[in-house]
């Protein structure tokens, strides 16, 4: 048996004659056991509920009566996010954003009901699940269980005698290593039998399951290469200690809050008062369809009345009402864009910064990439919302095109008794509306988001046996 | 006095103590400056909604005061509410960075507008704000390990433990002393920064000194627990080290494990699904209105509005205030679930609270959100403000469409302003 598995084994040994690292071992495992479940059961409890909701929402559209086109234009359709099943792993933004969205006319609506307005303050304090037990808690014990590994047998003057003994310097860090390692895996290895179990089931693609886990052994990895070289460096167990909790309490706790609250004073975002309101003016300058002199409008009139060869909207062999209703939502959903797109790219640059502080901080590129990997990021959520607007401008423009060919101008105008009747069209209408039907990214899309991340913590553990390695070489020499 | 002296000049001396203790200050003035920052970010947006509204409602006026129809103007304008940062609440951000501060509404149906978010990024938001009370709950602790992990441990390996009991009145006195000395170290790096923030924030001295109770006795808890520790003296091979890890692992648990494990089984004891269905009952509701007689709503509308029933009855052809009642009666129609919903996010906040009774980490988040009017709470009843408001608006509005009073340029200004003691 080699000297590094030798010494790896006696570490073990030595771990597990101490009962408070053996309970603590216990006790993230059995955390990350309940983690797996609730969040997993959470999930599809949510995924559940949000499909329920969706096929009651859609099945309220088409059981509609018969009606103007332009009164379904405001009644609208309810469209829920729904969630996909790594989230159960890392729920990532989910309970941040709203999960349901009213898709009507002339608007573009905020996402609502997002748990975190409809939870108690508990929800700020993180959501247990088994990314956060892996990011936050796991290096903890890794810390608590290793610190002393190499500077316990400086200090008590053993590992002169290892030396003696023939073990080389490099076999002693690596046996430390291994052990601590061994550990790491053993940590983890719940979290990842759960995200097994997760990718068992339909619809989830291997490649972001790959890279949720290889992210996840490189910063298990990286901790341990981390706790091993202060334990190479430090002079006293006590100072080990204290430097590792020092690096844990900033690179999990400091960093990844500080670094959002600079991003965000840095990259401001307008509110959504400051935005309607921009909405509108542009809008007014654009073409103001209250203003029956408004030459935008009086254009379009103009060439639609030419197109069609007539003088008169009475004339025309379409509804004119309709028509306009078809140019005024194209006016209004070009300027909704404009302004969404601003918001996002803003949130964009907010997140790169952010993510750039995975250099201060693993914990951040680890977040980043769990989150992108599992599709529960921002640009999950902006995939929602780019689906939910097409869907709504879609779905009004076909409502509004229904209006023009099925409602006679005639109708549309009159005020008579018997015009409301006259004005409805058929219910089976409804029916052909598209239904909204979200396509989740694919694999390689998800695994794509997750390549910074992993290509942050690969120069990490990198950077971190490096160092071991320059480390290693002076070890004992003091 | 001389003992005092020579205790803290023996603690300044400790190169890690000053250090932590400096560190600590650091990053409490760190998280007041950025809580002040983002509060003033808060008021300059809420400062800025005069001009913008100005603006929005005076091209409305513009164009309705040409036929004067009360109608458009109640349909088109929106009106502006909004929630000041209390003057703590730079202190604990709380919710109001994930719940909206300023809110627009219209005097059409409000069930289907005041749930309604603002712009935010979820990211950022993700993790939890940076602010004076993540400094104190979640930071402060950590500090507390490292003055008080090897207070008494710490003389029992440096072998002095048994002179300093042979010393008239033993080793006990000592240990207070230096218990007192880095207690009050800590308090002041954590609090001094705070309580110059809520002067310049010109809080009241009755919220800040409960806050400042709040983090004394928050921080007592956790030494208070240090001794605890120390005591067991965990067996002969313990030393300061395995100490601080053990009982690091309760802080872990207090600060981090149990609030997340809470949270997930209050959102299952509590369920409030309702807050999608609100919406689409309500939708339900009001769209119901253009497939039955106009006459059943306006009959529904005023047996809830008796005053307004002297009005004209309905023309033939559209008339705002009919589309209006059926807002109102499409509101009224799911008073229920919104009442029900309520209870449940009150539940919800209660059970967290009843929680904080027994954990002292969110105990004290809850009681600073509070302090600060940025929990659950003061959402809720920024929330009734609106409702107040909103029901303002109607009134203000039905008096012109119900009487078929021309609306013009002037009764814009005369619309009713959100603030004041009417909304409380």
């Amino acid at each position: 048996m080699s000297a590094t598995r030798l010494i790896a084994r006696d570490e073990l040994r030595l771990m597990a004659r101490n009962r408070v690292a053996v309970v603590a071992v216990l006790l993230i495992l059995v955390l990350t056991l309940v983690a797996v479940l609730t969040a997993w059961s959470h999930q599809r409890d949510l995924a559940e509920l949000r499909q329920r909701q969706q096929a009651a929402a859609t099945a309220a559209f088409e059981a509609q009566p018969d009606r103007h086109p332009h009164r379904v234009v405001h009644y609208g359709q309810f469209l829920f996010r729904p969630l996909g099943a790594l989230a159960a792993f890392d729920p990532g933004v989910d309970a941040f954003t709203g999960s349901s969205m009213f898709a009507e006319g002339h608007r573009q609506n905020t996402a609502n009901f997002g748990d975190v307005r409809q939870g108690s303050l508990l929800t700020r304090f993180g959501q247990l699940t088994p990314a956060f037990v892996l990011q936050s808690v796991a290096p903890l014990l890794l810390i608590f269980l290793g610190f002393g590994a190499v500077v316990r047998e400086t200090e008590r003057g053993t590992l002169r005698s290892l030396l003696v003994g023939g073990a080389a310097r490099g076999e002693v860090v690596r046996g430390k290593a291994l052990a601590l390692g061994l550990v790491a895996a053993l940590v983890g290895l719940p979290a990842m039998a759960g995200l097994a179990l997760i990718a068992g089931q339909a619809g989830v693609q291997a490649l972001p399951v790959a890279a949720i886990a290889l992210g996840y052994a490189l910063y298990l990895a990286l901790w341990v290469a981390l706790v091993v070289l202060v334990s190479v460096l430090a002079r006293r167990s006590r100072d080990a200690l204290l430097v590792l909790l020092l690096a844990w309490a900033v690179t999990v706790v400091l960093v990844p809050r500080a670094a959002p609250e600079m991003a965000g004073r840095a990259i401001p975002l307008a509110n959504r008062l400051e935005t309607d309101v921009g909405v509108a003016r542009d809008l007014r300058r654009v073409g103001d369809s209250h203003n029956p002199a408004d030459p935008t409008f009086a254009a379009f009139k103009a060439r639609t009345l030419a197109r069609y060869g007539v003088a008169r909207v009475e004339d025309l062999p379409v509804n004119y009402k309709g028509l306009l209703a078809v140019e005024g939502e194209r006016i209004t959903s070009r300027l909704f864009d404009r302004y969404a797109a601003a918001g996002f790219a803003a949130q964009e640059r907010q997140n790169a910064a952010v993510a750039a502080a995975g250099l201060l901080s693993p914990a951040v590129a680890i977040r980043q990439l769990s989150m992108a990997a599992a599709g529960t990021n921002f640009a999950g959520h902006r995939r929602f919302l780019d689906q939910a607007e097409a869907y709504r401008f879609a779905l009004v423009q076909k409502l509004n095109r229904l209006e023009a060919d099925a409602v006679s101008y005639a109708d549309d105008t009159a005020e008579d008794p018997g015009a409301d009747r006259r004005k409805r069209v058929d219910a089976h209408h409804w029916t052909e509306m598209p239904r909204f039907a979200f396509a989740g990214p694919d694999g390689a899309e998800l695994a794509r988001g997750a390549v910074p991340g992993l290509s942050l913590l690969a120069g990490w553990l990198a950077a971190a046996v490096a160092a071991l390695w320059f480390a290693t070489r002076r070890l004992g020499v003091r | 006095m001389r003992v005092w002296m020579l205790e803290l000049r023996l603690l300044l001396r400790a190169r890690p103590t000053v250090v932590a203790v400096l560190l600590l200050t650091l990053l409490s003035a760190a998280a007041v400056t950025g809580g002040m920052a983002e509060v003033s970010h808060q008021r300059a947006a809420i400062a800025r909604i005069a001009s913008a509204q100005a603006e929005d409602v005076g091209a409305i006026a513009k164009w309705v005061n040409e036929k004067k129809d009360p109608g458009s103007a109640a349909y088109y304008t929106f009106h502006a509410t909004w929630d000041a940062p209390s003057p703590l609440a730079f202190a604990a951000l709380g919710m109001r960075d994930v719940a909206p501060f300023i809110q627009r509404v219209r005097a059409l149906g409000l069930e289907a507008q005041i749930y309604d978010g603002d712009n935010f990024n979820p990211e950022l938001a993700l993790p939890g704000r940076f602010d004076w009370s993540f400094v104190l709950v979640f930071l402060m602790p950590l500090f507390v390990i490292v003055l008080f992990h090897d207070l008494s441990s710490g003389e029992r390996e440096a072998g002095r433990a048994r002179t300093l009991a042979a010393v008239p009145g033993g080793i006990a006195p000592v240990l207070r002393r230096r218990t007192a000395l880095r207690l009050g170290a800590i308090l002041l790096a954590a609090v001094l920064p705070f309580a110059v923030g809520a002067a310049l924030s010109g809080a009241q001295p009755l919220p800040v000194s409960a806050a400042i109770g709040l983090a004394a006795a928050y921080a007592l808890f956790w030494v208070g627990a240090a001794a605890l520790v120390s005591r067991l003296r965990w067996s002969s091979t313990a030393n300061a080290a395995t100490l601080a890890a053990a009982w690091l692992v309760l802080v872990l648990v207090l600060v981090l494990v149990v609030p997340t494990f809470a949270n997930v089984a209050i959102a299952r004891a509590v369920p409030v699904a309702q807050g999608a269905e609100i919406a689409l009952a309500q939708r339900e509701q009001v769209n119901r209105a253009w497939d039955i007689p106009r006459e059943e709503t306006m009959r529904r509308f005023y047996a809830g509005h008796p005053r307004l029933a002297d009005s004209a009855p309905l023309p033939t052809g559209f008339h705002y205030k009919w589309y209006f009642a059926f807002h109102q009666v499409g509101d009224e129609g799911v008073a229920g679930r919104v009442a029900a919903y309520r209870a449940g996010l009150e539940r919800r906040g209660a059970a967290a609270d009843a929680l904080g009774l027994v954990l002292p980490s969110v105990g004290v988040q809850a009681a600073l959100t509070r302090l600060a009017r940025t929990d659950l709470e003061a959402q809720l009843a920024f929330q009734d403000r609106v409702r107040a408001y909103h029901r303002r608006l109607r009134d203000f509005y039905y008096g012109y469409l119900f009487y078929d009073r021309p609306f013009g340029t002037a009764d814009f200004a005369r619309a009713p302003r959100f603030g004041g003691i009417a909304d409380d």
